[in-house]
């Protein structure tokens, strides 16, 4: 077990070939987040309307992908969804892994993203959905321009997650031979036996993209999210801050906006 | 190769042997988690000098990595300074002695401990800051104050976190067969090559799963209706 001698020169050497996979990768990500997208909102619609049978379905669904690891999700449908066809007559034994990899992320994610927008609808207020019907909008209208629009904003950081979790979560995806940058990283092993520094550089590379994606959907949340006022409620909690002094509570007073109607 | 229903409840009872694995990896990894955690939210609460910006590199770099980096980087970064250590200490004690499930152990305290921590410093925040302050008033020094007031408080804010975490460190405890820990996907895959009956086993597995999952969010649904008593609000 015990590998070769750390040598930094292996790092620098490492990281061209496992950003060659990197797209490998990117591509499980993106594609999971947009099937599962999908997914989520079919499997959501049922919940949010109260559909009869169907609200059953999409709870059993939810429970079941929330409820089992990833890893087993992957096993489970690589080997099971070959037989489940197979009794239909579809062969897909020529189907590529990546095919099998993909529908499971999307599958998981889809579960995650359909209690994202559960979560987003029931955030935004009652009286929205009234006011717009007050000035006359449809249904269909109400929800596109007026609970959409918010339910994404509130929505944005646990998208932001999901995704930064479904990147971190294609790394177990090498467990079934799929070449993306954990897989590379193993290969590169068995070949110089420097374990420690492909990892280093797989951990290096994935902090990057994840530390980016952050950033991005920060920005994004920021400029969905402007319309609000910002509200500093966390200014009294625990922690501390220095005793509050006078003139500052003055300042921070005479800032703030007046009560009353506002007129 | 036929669909074999009757498998699926061998294969179920089979994995049973592994459960107490699977459970002994997630709880001594929360738990240890759960202290590193707390040290590491205080940290970066207080802003203690040093320790605090490397409190908020740390939790950053680990939750930005998946999880079987760090399992891996623990695997085969620790014997090596284990060894070096030993030999320049004169210890008798080589890594080789190591069982495997000390990786995963050291590993997933390692994860835990940084998302821990964000759970540990949420449910702190949650807290208000007049409460610290009234029980400064009446005379309690920090520690008791924290002890006494703020984490009972901190606690019910951070249970619904804090169940999450540990079903995500459910989960990600079927990582340790990646380092030959025999924990219930291990198992699964042993049970499935021997049999040649990969669906029945992973099925298997995925219900003992979804059982303990389902079993921990009912644990921490009483818990929270329980330890929230206080927390009714109104007059009555």
């Amino acid at each position: 077990m015990p590998g070769a001698k750390f040598d930094l020169a292996y790092v620098f050497d490492y990281f061209p070939k496992l950003l060659s996979t990197l797209n490998v990768t990117l591509t499980i990500v993106g594609l999971s987040i947009v099937l599962g997208l999908g997914v989520g909102f079919l499997v959501a619609l049922p919940r949010l309307y109260k559909v009869p049978v169907l609200k059953r379905v999409s709870e059993v669904y939810v429970s079941f992908f929330r409820g089992t690891p990833i890893l087993i999700q992957l096993f489970l449908i690589y080997y099971g969804l070959p037989e489940i066809l197979k009794l239909a007559n579809v062969d897909v034994t020529r189907t590529p892994v990546l095919v099998f990899v993909v529908l499971t992320y999307s599958l998981h994610a889809g579960a995650f993203m359909s209690e994202m927008i559960r979560a987003g609808v029931a955030a935004v207020d009652r009286g929205q959905v009234e006011a717009a019907y007050s000035v006359g909008m449809t249904g269909p209208q109400a929800f596109v321009r007026i609970v959409l629009p918010q339910a994404l904003a509130i929505s944005l950081p646990v998208f932001a997650n999901l995704v930064i979790a479904t990147l971190k979560d294609t790394s177990l995806a090498f467990s079934l031979g799929v070449m993306e940058m954990t897989g590379k990283a193993q290969t590169l092993i068995t070949v110089g036996q420097h374990f420690v520094e492909a990892y280093l550089v797989l951990a290096i590379i994935y902090f990057v993209i994840s530390f980016a994606l952050e950033r991005l959907f920060r920005l994004l949340e920021r400029r969905l999210l402007r319309h609000e006022k910002t509200e500093n409620a966390d200014r009294k909690r625990f922690g501390r801050r220095g005793s509050p002094s006078l003139r500052g509570l003055l300042a921070e007073s005479a800032s703030l906006p007046k009560g009353g109607s506002g007129l | 190769m036929k669909l074999d229903p009757s498998f699926i409840w061998t294969a179920f009872v089979k994995l049973l042997s592994a459960v107490p694995t699977t459970l002994f990896i997630t709880f001594v990894s929360v738990l240890g988690g759960l202290i590193l955690g707390t040290a590491i939210a205080l940290c970066r609460i207080y802003r203690v000098p040093v320790l605090g910006p490397i409190s908020t590199g740390y939790v950053a770099f680990i939750r930005g990595t998946p999880m079987i980096t760090h399992l891996f980087l623990v695997y085969f970064g620790l014997p090596a300074v284990v060894d070096g250590l030993s030999a320049s200490l004169g210890w008798s004690f080589r890594s080789v002695s190591i069982p495997y499930i000390a990786f995963a152990l050291v590993a997933f305290t390692i994860t835990a401990s940084a998302y821990m921590s964000e759970v540990v410093r949420s449910g702190l925040l949650a807290v208000n800051r007049g409460q610290l302050e009234a029980a400064h008033s009446i005379g309690m020094t920090t520690p008791q104050a924290l002890r006494r007031i703020v984490f009972p408080q901190a606690f019910a804010a951070a249970l619904p976190n804090l169940s999450n975490s540990f079903i995500g460190m459910l989960h990600g405890s079927t990582l340790a067969f990646t380092v030959s820990v025999v924990e219930i996907n291990a198992k699964a895959q042993i049970v499935a090559s021997t049999n040649w009956k990969f669906f029945e086993a992973y099925l298997a597995a995925a219900v003992i799963f979804w059982g303990l999952t389902v079993l921990i969010e009912r644990l921490a649904g009483a818990l929270e209706k329980r330890i929230n008593v206080y927390n009714r609000g109104g007059v009555a």
